[in-house]
């Protein structure tokens, strides 16, 4: 995870979606966990997840080691949507 | 002004709200705050905190989504002021400072000692609110604002570098806001 490559990287143009465009919806699902607190969470969970989706979809279409390091954050971030949440439901650790 | 805002960031009149958890509770008479890792080991009370000797500094704060708010007034401890507690091994060269949920962040050792770095209570003479990391939460406000750990009870002592929350996930290690040391790739 330490080794996320470079999003701004050039990439061939006949990809439909290059690496900045992937990091930038890992970006918005961070905003989205982000401001959870200040709304519902498990809406901004809901829909941080659909971002996550799209964003994982999008990875198919780049290039094998971008692809991997940034299926790799898309994990992680799941994995902790999935923590908060349920620790939110059983009031905190 | 300028000269304080570094490069990419906005001035904000408020204070936004940004958490990668949900907000902890907090019991005064259960909460610990704990030292771990290469020293001799502490453990404080809320009321053993709050009772360490305190200060009184105002700085600025960077956010890395790009805001950045200017004199701040925090009331707290200083970090060298606990680790003094804690016995803290000559092998020591890092530290991550801890919070519920499995939050944490690192930063070299010499960085959380120096003079303008604390644990806070109050922000401008009010308890810290704990959608801002109240009761406690680290200010380090050389580096961009994911490193001053909001909720803190724990400092891990450590002899090697280990990245923290949002090291881990695509952000840089040392997070120089004027350097705009934002992501990883930039390493």
């Amino acid at each position: 995870m330490e080794t996320l490559p470079d999003p701004s990287a050039r990439y061939h143009p006949s990809m439909a979606a290059d690496p900045a465009t992937v990091w930038k919806l890992v970006e918005r699902a961070d905003e989205l966990v982000k401001y959870a607190q200040n709304r519902d969470p498990q809406t901004a969970y809901k829909q941080a997840r659909a971002v996550l989706d799209e964003a994982e979809a999008l990875t198919g279409q780049l290039e094998q080691k971008a692809a991997d390091g940034l299926r790799a954050q898309i994990q992680t971030r799941r994995a902790d949507i999935a923590r908060f949440d349920t620790d939110r439901l059983d009031g905190g650790s | 002004m300028a000269a304080r805002i570094p490069p990419g960031q906005h001035l904000t009149r408020g204070w936004p709200v940004l958490s990668a958890s949900p907000i902890p509770p907090f019991d005064p008479a259960t909460w610990r705050f704990r030292c771990t890792g290469l020293c001799d080991g502490a453990e404080f009370s809320w009321d053993e905190f709050r009772a360490l000797p305190s200060v009184t500094l105002t700085n600025d704060i960077h956010c890395v989504t790009a805001w950045s708010k200017l004199d701040n007034v925090w009331d707290g401890v200083l970090f060298k002021e606990v680790a003094a507690r804690a016995g803290v091994q000559p092998a020591a060269t890092h530290a991550l400072v801890k919070a519920p949920y499995g939050y944490d962040a690192n930063l070299p050792l010499d960085a959380l000692l120096e003079d303008d770095v604390l644990f806070a209570w109050n922000h401008d003479g009010e308890p810290l609110e704990p959608k801002h990391g109240g009761p406690l939460r680290l200010v380090v406000p050389k580096r961009y604002f994911w490193k001053s750990t909001k909720w803190a009870n724990e400092i891990e002592f450590l002899d090697h570098d280990q990245r923290g929350f949002w090291e881990v996930r695509g952000y840089h290690n040392d997070a120089f806001p004027f350097e705009e040391q934002r992501y990883s790739w930039q390493e």
